[in-house]
C-alpha cells in the first residue's frame, strides 16, 4: 500500500531522515518506534507530500505521491501531533466541517459525522466548544476530525501525548476497531508499551534511519535478552556480582541504588538458578522481578540507549 | 461548497479577538472622534478654526503711489484676512519671524514685497494677498492709462463681483474638517478587514499551524479553500463596514454624501483591499500568529495614519511633499474616494481610485493564493 524508498530529507546540515526504506501492507497496524528527534514526524511530513525532500520517492496505493494527488488523499486520514480543530466552532460543527472537506453528499455526511462522534465517545460533548472540553476529549475530537471520512488509510502522529491513562486506553482501543472496520494504519509513537499493544508490524527508527523492522516477537528475538532478573539486594559486594555474572546465561549485569539487574540470554530456569545462589550463600534479598524482553530492551540492545533518553 | 461557507462563516464571526479589530475597534475609535470634537473643538485634531494671519509691515519707502495704495489695502485687510502686528522695525520683525510669532513680513515700497520662514497655509494666504494686489494693480494702472474713463466702471465691477460671488464645493458639499477624520476611519476600518485575512491565512498553511497541515492534506483543491474564505472574509467585512457607517451617519449623525451607490461602491473595495492585505500578510515569512497580528496592527494603523486618521492634515503634507505614497497607500486612496463621492462629486477620480484599489486587490490576492498553494514546505 505504501513503498517508500532511499527516502532522504535534510533541514541544513542535520539530516532528518537517511535514506528511509518502508513497504507498509494493507491491513496493517504499522508503528513507527523512535525517540523524539528520531524523524518520524518529519517521515510523516514527506509521506503527505506537505515537505519537500531530497531524494527519494514515495508511492501510496501505487501512485506517486504529489501535493496535488488529490485522488490519493480522499482516501487518507490524518490525526495530528496537534490538536487541529477550529476553537470557534462546536464538537459537532468542527466534524462536520472536516468531513465536508472529503465528502459532499449531505446525508451521507450526517451518517459518518454520527458514527465518528460515536465511535470516540463524543456524543454528550456535540454541542460543546473545544476550549470547554479536557485533554482527553480534545485528543479524541482530533481524531474523530481525522478519521470521520472512514478513509482507507489512517496515519496517526502521536496521538496519545498528553492524554490521560484512561482516554489513552480508549484511543488505542478505538484504532484496533478502525483497523478491523478496514482501514490501514500507521501510529507514530514514542511509548513502546502502546506500540508493542496494538501494532502488528513496527519499525524502530532512530537519527532519521530504519534500525530494525518486524513483529513484536521478531524484534525481540533479533537481540540477545531473553530474560531481565531484577532484585533488591542491600549491600551485595563486588565478589558476589562478580560471581554472578559468571553465572550460566548472564551476559550483563547493573547494580545500582540497592538494585541488582541482571541480563541473560534466553534459557530456561535462569530465575532458579539465581536464587539457588543467594540461598546458598546466605544472601538477604527483598522484591524479585523476572521480565520477558520488551521492545525498550530491543532498543536498548540495537542504540545502546534507552528509548526515553 | 455551501456547506464550507457556512462554516467559515461560523468561524470567522465567532472569532471574537478578530472581529473586535475589524468591527467594534473602528466604532469605539468613531465614537472618541466624535466626542473629542464636541467637546474641545478642531484645536483637538490637530486643524484650528479660522484664524487671521499674523504679519508684520515694514514702511520702506512711501513716497511712491504704488506704495501707499499697497499700504492702504492692507489697513483694509487687517482684521478679517490678516492680524497685523505692531511691529515697526525690521530687526523686530525678523526676530518675530524665527520665533514663529509671525508668518510673514510685507516691506512696503514701491514693489511691493514679502518674507516668509516656510511654506504653510498661513504663509500661501500673504501670497495670495500679494499676488492678488499686484495683478489688480496692474489692471487699474493699465485701464488708467488706456482708458481713464472707465477707471470707476471697473472698480464697481470688482465690487459687485465680490458681491455676487459665493463659495460653494463641486459636489455642492461644505468642507467640514471634521469628516476628513470619519473618511480616515472608514478607510482605516476597510484595511482591519486584514485582522480577517491574517487569520485565515495563517489557517491555512501546513508549515505555520496544524490546522494548516490538516487543511492542505485534503482532497478539496487550494484555490477553492483560498477562494471560499475570501469570499465569506469580504461579505463579513464588507457588512462590517456598512454597520459602521451606519453607526457614522445614524447615531453620530455625520453625513457621508447622499450618493449611496458611489458608498457602497468604495465600501466595496475598501472590504476587499483589507481581506486581500491579511490574507498576503499571513502568507509573508514563517511568523506565529502574534507576530502577524502585529503586523496586521501596522499595516492598518500607518496607512491610516498617512491618511489623516491621527492628524488631519498628514494627507495633505504627503500630497506636497511626496504624492506617489498618496497613490499606493490604500488608505488614502480609500480616503481619496470618499472625499470624490462625498464632496467633490468627481466621478472620474473616484472612478481612478477604484481602479487603483481593484488593482491593489487583485495583486495581493495573487500573492495570498500562491502563498497558500505553495507545493511542499521546507519545515513543518
Amino acid at each position: 500500500m505504501i513503498h517508500i524508498e532511499n527516502l532522504v530529507k535534510r533541514y541544513g546540515d542535520l539530516v532528518a531522515l537517511d535514506h528511509l526504506n518502508l513497504d507498509i501492507q494493507e491491513g496493517e497496524v504499522f508503528g513507527l518506534l523512535g525517540p523524539n528527534g528520531s524523524g518520524k514526524t518529519t517521515a510523516i511530513g514527506c509521506l503527505l507530500a506537505l515537505l519537500k525532500y531530497d531524494k527519494g520517492t514515495i508511492t501510496i496505493f501505487g501512485k506517486e505521491m504529489r501535493p496535488d494527488s488529490y485522488d490519493i488523499k480522499k482516501d487518507i486520514g490524518v490525526v495530528m501531533q496537534n490538536v487541529a480543530v477550529f476553537e470557534q466552532m462546536t464538537v459537532w460543527e468542527n466534524i462536520d466541517y472536516f468531513c465536508g472537506l472529503y465528502i459532499k453528499d449531505k446525508a451521507l455526511r450526517k451518517k459518518l459525522v454520527e458514527d465518528a462522534i460515536a465511535f470516540t465517545d463524543l456524543e454528550d460533548f456535540t454541542k460543546m466548544r473545544p476550549k470547554k472540553l479536557s485533554g482527553g476529549l480534545l485528543r479524541r475530537l482530533n481524531i474523530a476530525c481525522g478519521i470521520v471520512h472512514k478513509p482507507k488509510l489512517i496515519i496517526m502522529d502521536e496521538p496519545t501525548v498528553a492524554v490521560d491513562p484512561q482516554s489513552r486506553n480508549k484511543i488505542l482501543e478505538g484504532i484496533l476497531e478502525l483497523n478491523r472496520q478496514g482501514s490501514t494504519i500507521i501510529y507514530t509513537s514514542h511509548y513502546m508499551e502502546e506500540v508493542e499493544q496494538i501494532c502488528s508490524r513496527i519499525a524502530i527508527i532512530d537519527h532519521g534511519r530504519v534500525l530494525a523492522i518486524g513483529t513484536t516477537e521478531e524484534l525481540k528475538k533479533m537481540i540477545k535478552t531473553g530474560e531481565t532478573i531484577t532484585i533488591e539486594a542491600i549491600a551485595l559486594d563486588a565478589g558476589t556480582l562478580a560471581d554472578i555474572r559468571e553465572l550460566p546465561h548472564v551476559f550483563d549485569l547493573t547494580y545500582e541504588e540497592q538494585v541488582l539487574k541482571i541480563r541473560l540470554s534466553g534459557a530456561k530456569h535462569n530465575l532458579v538458578r539465581i536464587l539457588n545462589y543467594l540461598q546458598e550463600h546466605d544472601i538477604t534479598f527483598g522484591r524479585v522481578f523476572s521480565e520477558l524482553p520488551t521492545l525498550n530492551d530491543v532498543f536498548l540492545e540495537i542504540t545502546g540507549k534507552e528509548l526515553r533518553d | 461548497m455551501l456547506h464550507l461557507f457556512k462554516y467559515r462563516f461560523l468561524q470567522t464571526i465567532r472569532d471574537f479577538p478578530m472581529m473586535f479589530w475589524a468591527l467594534v475597534f473602528p466604532m469605539i475609535l468613531g465614537t472618541f472622534f466624535y466626542v473629542s470634537f464636541g467637546n474641545i473643538g478642531l484645536e483637538g485634531t490637530g486643524e484650528s478654526a479660522w484664524e487671521a494671519v499674523k504679519v508684520a509691515i515694514i514702511e520702506e519707502d512711501l513716497s511712491s503711489e504704488n506704495a501707499r495704495s499697497f499700504a492702504a489695502f492692507l489697513e483694509q485687510l487687517d482684521g478679517d484676512t490678516l492680524d497685523i502686528q505692531n511691529i515697526t522695525s525690521e530687526r523686530e520683525a525678523k526676530e518675530a519671524l524665527n520665533e514663529e510669532q509671525i508668518q510673514g513680513i510685507y516691506y512696503i515700497k514701491e514693489t511691493p514685497s514679502l518674507t516668509v520662514a516656510k511654506n504653510g497655509l498661513g504663509e500661501s494666504i500673504l501670497t495670495s494677498v500679494l499676488t492678488n494686489y499686484n495683478q489688480n494693480s496692474a489692471m487699474f494702472r493699465e485701464i488708467a492709462i488706456k482708458h481713464p474713463e472707465n477707471i470707476q466702471k471697473a472698480m464697481n465691477a470688482m465690487e459687485d463681483y465680490r458681491q455676487t460671488t459665493e463659495e460653494v464645493s463641486l459636489g455642492g458639499k461644505s468642507m467640514d474638517p471634521n469628516m476628513q477624520y470619519f473618511f480616515a476611519l472608514i478607510a482605516y476600518a476597510c484595511l482591519s478587514g486584514a485582522f480577517l485575512g491574517v487569520r485565515s491565512s495563517f489557517d491555512g498553511q501546513a508549515n505555520l499551524s496544524a490546522l494548516g497541515a490538516r487543511r492542505s492534506i485534503t482532497p478539496t483543491h487550494k484555490l477553492k479553500l483560498v477562494l471560499i474564505d475570501m469570499i465569506v472574509l469580504f461579505l463579513i467585512h464588507f457588512f462590517n463596514i456598512l454597520i459602521l457607517n451606519l453607526y457614522i451617519v445614524k447615531v453620530l449623525g455625520i453625513s457621508l454624501g447622499n450618493n449611496i451607490c458611489a458608498l457602497l461602491l468604495v465600501d466595496f473595495m475598501g472590504s476587499m483591499i483589507g481581506v486581500c492585505i491579511g490574507l498576503a500578510l499571513g502568507c509573508v515569512g514563517k511568523f506565529s500568529l502574534g507576530m502577524k497580528i502585529g503586523l496586521t496592527v501596522l499595516v492598518s494603523l500607518f496607512p491610516g495614519f498617512l491618511a489623516g486618521l491621527m492628524f488631519g492634515n498628514m494627507k495633505n503634507l504627503i500630497e506636497l511633499h511626496c504624492p506617489i505614497i498618496n497613490r499606493i497607500n490604500p488608505a488614502a486612496v480609500l480616503s481619496d474616494a470618499f472625499y470624490c463621492m462625498g464632496i467633490y462629486n468627481d466621478m472620474e477620480r473616484l472612478t481612478r481610485c477604484l481602479l487603483i484599489l481593484a488593482g491593489m486587490s487583485v495583486l495581493l490576492f495573487i500573492i495570498a493564493f500562491l502563498g497558500v498553494r505553495r507545493e511542499r514546505y521546507d519545515s513543518i
